[in-house]
């Protein structure tokens, strides 16, 4: 019985240290719909407005996401876009050039 | 008889580039600059037109409500024209649009640019290009196995409709993850040793983009060289593709191009890889890239309708698998690059007929069975 125990507990540290998961419930990210929500206005609007060229109207209507909780604004002249949610929450993208597009800062 | 072995050496040396070049298909004209433009009869194909719009263009209710297959380009190609061109919600052929994961065939194909250049090999690990993970153990994987989404990575590949904080995907693009992408993707766990495994991971197609990207910087001592290896070479003039702030491809979802530009890497693929007797991509490439990979067959979960090779969606029967061909409505030779809200390249060789569609669909993405259904009549 005792040579049974270490066995199975030598398999779960061999298993262990080859890094491999079991099936389990999923793994979580440390981010909050917020955090999210900002970072998707800010991204994929400064993308819109500078790579595909579309108007405002359409950015906003494309970055909408629920919750849809991000103040988004535009800055076409410095290629900059900042979205932010409840004072604490913010993301700024900005335009790099015409083969990189756009970056979240 | 000096003579002759001396007319043999050059009749050889004549002839040895001669049959590398004939592999290359050869056409009439390459749409370098742009798309000669030959549409289907409007009178003639009316009912067939009809058809097809009455299927893609199905924006009913306010765009705001965002439903139906909102189509926002629509081309066919057929034998190097376009025979049919629509836009749609504001969209322009000028109009870049983002591609979602059809960039993940654009990032297998920049690695094979790379094989080409002999800046890689797919034996190779993914370590040998990417700086600061030395002896770890995702040095395991290799190049190859990123291309097949073989890594054994235990990524998570979910989008809006799940929890936003079950997603691997969502975590990288907008939150912790997305300083670093790189480091993001290779802190997720093993679910099993790279090449037992079978995982559709757009974090797999950003390594392979940015492996492709580093090992052509190294080898060749300049930087993007994407552009002028690939993009350029085709004739795609506008084509963005994104990076996190570190420099890391975003290639398995942030690459953004006209229609007619897609249509174009349809078209060097429809062409064995080679632009107007130019080779590209490596022999042998388009048709490793468009057979069901190994890894495939051999581990891919059974709820998987459609196979695939490298990033290519495939319309094959895989009968070991008992898994029927996914396009019933299309001929067996179709594959296709798609992403998510309905992007498309289709590819379809043996009528020599390349599709591409952009859209926004945020209800279902339009299937391509469909889509080929509805597009080959106008193209005939």
């Amino acid at each position: 019985m005792k040579t049974l125990r270490f066995l199975a507990l030598a398999l779960a540290l061999a298993l262990s240290a080859a890094g491999c998961v079991s099936e389990g419930p999923p793994r979580t990210f440390a981010n909050s719909d917020l955090e999210l929500a900002v970072g998707n206005a800010a991204r994929m609007g400064c993308s819109c407005m500078f790579v595909m060229e579309r108007d405002e109207a359409y950015c906003r209507a494309w970055v909408k996401a629920s919750p849809d909780v991000a103040k988004v604004t535009f800055f076409p002249a410095s290629k900059r876009v900042e979205a932010s949610a409840f004072i604490t929450w913010a993301a700024t993208a900005h335009w790099v050039d015409d083969q990189i597009g756009c970056v979240l800062e | 008889m000096r003579a002759l072995t001396r007319w043999i050496g050059v009749a050889l040396l004549v002839a040895l580039p001669a049959a590398a070049q004939s592999t290359c298909p050869t056409r009439p004209s390459w749409p370098t600059d742009d798309w000669p433009v030959q549409l289907a009869d409007p009178v003639a194909k009316a009912d067939e037109i009809k058809a097809l719009e009455d299927f893609a263009f199905t924006l009913q209710e306010p765009d705001s409500a965002r439903k139906g297959y909102r189509t926002d380009g629509l081309i066919i190609i057929k034998g190097g024209n376009i025979v049919y061109e629509r836009y749609g919600r504001g969209f322009t052929e000028t109009n870049r649009h983002l591609s979602w994961s059809v960039a993940k065939s654009f990032s297998s194909a920049l690695v094979g640019v790379a094989v080409k250049q002999g800046a890689l090999k797919l034996d190779d690990s993914i370590c040998n290009y990417l700086r600061g993970y030395e002896g770890q153990a995702v040095c395991g994987i290799t190049v190859k196995q990123v291309i097949s989404f073989a890594s054994g990575l235990a990524w998570q590949e979910e989008y809006e409709d799940k929890g936003y904080q079950v997603s691997s995907v969502i975590a990288m693009f907008f939150g912790v993850g997305h300083r670093d992408q790189l480091k993001h993707i290779l802190t997720h766990a093993r679910a099993a040793a790279p090449g037992e495994a079978w995982l559709y991971s757009t974090g797999d197609a950003e390594l392979a983009a940015t492996v492709a990207k580093y090992a052509l910087e190294r080898k060749l001592g300049k930087k993007r060289q994407a552009w002028p290896l690939l993009f350029e070479k085709i004739g795609m003039k506008r084509v963005v593709l994104e990076e996190d702030a570190l420099g890391s491809s975003l290639g398995g979802s942030h690459l953004y191009a006209t229609p007619r530009d897609f249509a174009k890497f349809g078209w060097l693929f429809m062409n064995d890889g080679c632009w107007d007797g130019e080779r590209i991509l490596p022999e042998g490439w388009v048709t490793d890239s468009t057979t069901p990979s190994e890894y495939f067959v051999k581990y891919a979960p059974e709820t998987e309708k459609e196979s695939s090779g490298y990033a290519w969606w495939l319309n094959r029967a895989i009968p070991e698998r008992n898994m029927p061909s996914p396009w019933p409505d299309a001929p067996e030779d179709s594959y296709a690059a798609q992403g998510h809200w309905g992007q498309r390249i289709i590819v379809i060789p043996s009528e020599d007929v390349v599709i591409v569609r952009t859209g926004d669909d945020r209800e279902g993405s339009i299937p391509v069975n469909e889509l080929i259904k509805y597009s080959l009549p106008v193209a005939r």
